[in-house]
């Protein structure tokens, strides 16, 4: 039925370094995040939920505390806004991952990309730069408006600086988090279960009861560690303890998603 | 060219994939058949290192797939139609794959036009037909110009016309002197378009070998058609020297056994007139069923397919 008209040789002496492969992997995963709906949703609840509940915040301020002798600092808008609009960025991250494993696309994703520790590196550096970058940017929009809403607070740079380094580390390893969870457990209920027990239920939870060791409990989740960075509550708790809490647990879920990325079937 | 090497998959005590060796050459159409759950899929999916062997190795072009960093230039594949992320457009979702593999967008509009996806491609996979997302998964396999394509079961949900243009495209791109391996249960497209047949059951290999040695196989029965106005004359006499016979709905009589010149030569003898003689050779249907019927005890005596390649 045939003979072979030309055999083609394989074009492979031109093989890419891996600076090379990872910056296109990169820019893959970052075509992908924006050409799904999903994305963009989660950035109208985050702006809606951050900027909206910061200047909340600030007309509640406008009553109250703040006067021209004795000004506020307007950090607290962005702040409060992240609290909770930050769930809205972390299921941007977890979704862009979870969301391969129900359609099955992650078979495609590593037929493109199969040198897995690229992959890796890509997909927790995407999301992880997205959600910090956009997080941060909402953050010092909630304390600008919150600004025009009530002229006796103020913005010094140096206080503003030092509250969007802090909003940007919470986002920064709680987006971590969400996508070593996804990784990890590769549904989407599943991981989001997780990421909202461990960064927001959980915390409020265990200390609400008034059980010393479950308070105590408490004291190792991340979700507390991102208050403290956030709202400087509780007090008893360090700067560097907090950090080193949502850090670590940022540090686990990486490990333990990659584990299972790196290590077992495409699934 | 694909290499397999005693490649084995096991899940806890099954095995899934037992120790297949097997070349895919370039410039042929090599079928892929076995049974459901024979491990055509988890075998491709080795290939291209989406699942870890549990033993041996698969080469793609001479070097393991997950190894590569422009894999999408070395192999095409579609394994799955429908994985693929629903919400996204098919041209977005090719501009993915071109973006991995520093590929210019212009490549996924001409991969576009070559599958037929035209303004479809804009739409949300959502909305895609399976027929459509078979398209666009062939275009997704085009995109680097590889030179070694799997195919798994790329036919299915296509209608005759997509059917006919999958045989085409096959063909074309091992004349073009790629490596393609195709998996299909449809036997009868599988005869019309492959040049060699990998035929697995239970893991193992059952054949390896061109198609036309499948068909004239041990396992393939020549039959002879004959009409004669002396029906029950011939067939008495050719039941007497031990062939199998079967009279058909027309009149005719179904030969098994025998080449068309001993029922000539029997039909002579008992002095019945001829009207009409023909070999027929068995499909390749019969044949697969009758390798696959059971693949363990076929195993045993594959060897006479196994290797008989070239």
């Amino acid at each position: 039925m045939t003979a072979a008209t030309a055999v083609r040789q394989p074009a492979r002496s031109t093989e890419p370094g891996t600076t090379t492969v990872l910056s296109r992997a990169a820019g893959a995963e970052w075509v992908r995040l924006r050409t799904v709906r999903t994305t963009w949703w989660c950035l109208v609840a985050a702006t809606v939920t951050i900027v909206g509940l910061g200047a909340i915040a600030a007309a509640d301020d406008a009553e109250g505390t703040a006067t021209a002798a004795n000004p506020i600092v307007s950090t607290f808008a962005g702040e409060y806004g992240v609290l909770l609009g930050q769930f809205a960025l972390l299921v941007l991250a977890l979704l862009a991952v979870t969301s391969e494993y129900a359609s099955g696309a992650i078979g495609p994703t590593l037929s493109w990309t199969p040198r897995r520790g690229v992959l890796l590196a890509a997909r927790i550096a995407v999301p992880a730069i997205v959600v910090t970058v956009v997080g941060v940017a909402l953050a010092l929009t909630a304390d600008v408006v919150a600004l025009l809403i009530d002229p006796d607070l103020t913005l010094p740079v140096e206080d503003g600086a030092g509250s969007l380094a802090r909003i940007a580390a919470v986002l920064a390893a709680g987006a971590v988090m969400a996508v070593g969870a996804g990784l990890l457990l590769r549904s989407t209920a599943g991981a989001l279960a997780t990421v909202f027990l461990l960064q927001l239920v959980l915390p409020f939870l265990f200390q609400s009861f008034g059980v010393q060791w479950l308070a105590d409990l408490a004291e190792w989740l991340p979700g507390t560690g991102a208050v403290r960075l956030l709202l400087d509550e509780p007090m008893d708790m360090s700067l560097g303890h907090a950090a080193a809490l949502v850090v670590g647990w940022a540090g686990l879920a990486l490990a333990a998603g990659g584990w299972r990325l790196l290590r077992r079937d495409a699934g | 060219m694909i290499e397999v090497r005693g490649l084995t998959k096991t899940y806890g005590a099954v095995r899934a994939v037992d120790d297949l060796t097997f070349d895919v050459q370039p410039g042929k159409v090599t079928g892929f058949l076995g049974p459901n759950g024979a491990g055509k899929s988890t075998t491709m999916r080795m290939v291209l290192g989406l699942d870890r062997p549990t033993a041996g190795s698969a080469l793609v072009g001479g070097r393991p797939f997950a190894r590569l960093g422009e894999p999408l230039r070395a192999a095409g594949a579609l394994l799955d139609a429908q994985a693929v992320h629903p919400g996204r457009s098919g041209r977005d979702h090719l501009r993915v794959a071109a973006r991995s593999q520093g590929l210019p967008s212009r490549r996924v509009d001409e991969v576009i036009d070559q599958v037929g996806l035209g303004s479809a491609a804009k739409r949300r996979v959502k909305g895609y037909s399976l027929g459509m997302r078979q398209r666009l998964g062939i275009a997704g396999a085009l995109l680097g110009d590889p030179a070694v394509l799997l195919f798994d079961e790329p036919m299915n949900g296509l209608d005759l016309d997509g059917v006919r243009w999958v045989r085409g495209l096959v063909r074309r791109l091992a004349d073009e002197g790629r490596t393609v391996l195709l998996s299909s249960h449809l036997m009868s497209e599988m005869e019309q378009t492959a040049d060699h047949l990998v035929i697995i059951g239970r893991g193992r290999l059952i054949a390896d070998a061109p198609i036309a040695e499948v068909l004239r196989g041990r396992h393939a029965h020549a039959k002879v058609r004959v009409r004669t106005p002396a029906l029950d004359d011939l067939a008495g006499a050719l039941l007497r020297r031990g062939f199998r016979v079967h009279p058909t709905d027309g009149g005719e009589l179904l030969v098994e056994g025998a080449p068309a010149e001993t029922v000539g030569d029997v039909a002579l003898e008992v002095g019945a007139s001829v009207h009409r003689l023909a070999e027929e050779h068995s499909s390749l249907e019969e044949v697969y069923l009758d390798l696959t019927g059971d693949s363990v005890q076929y195993k045993v005596s594959a060897p006479d397919l196994v290797g008989a390649r070239r």
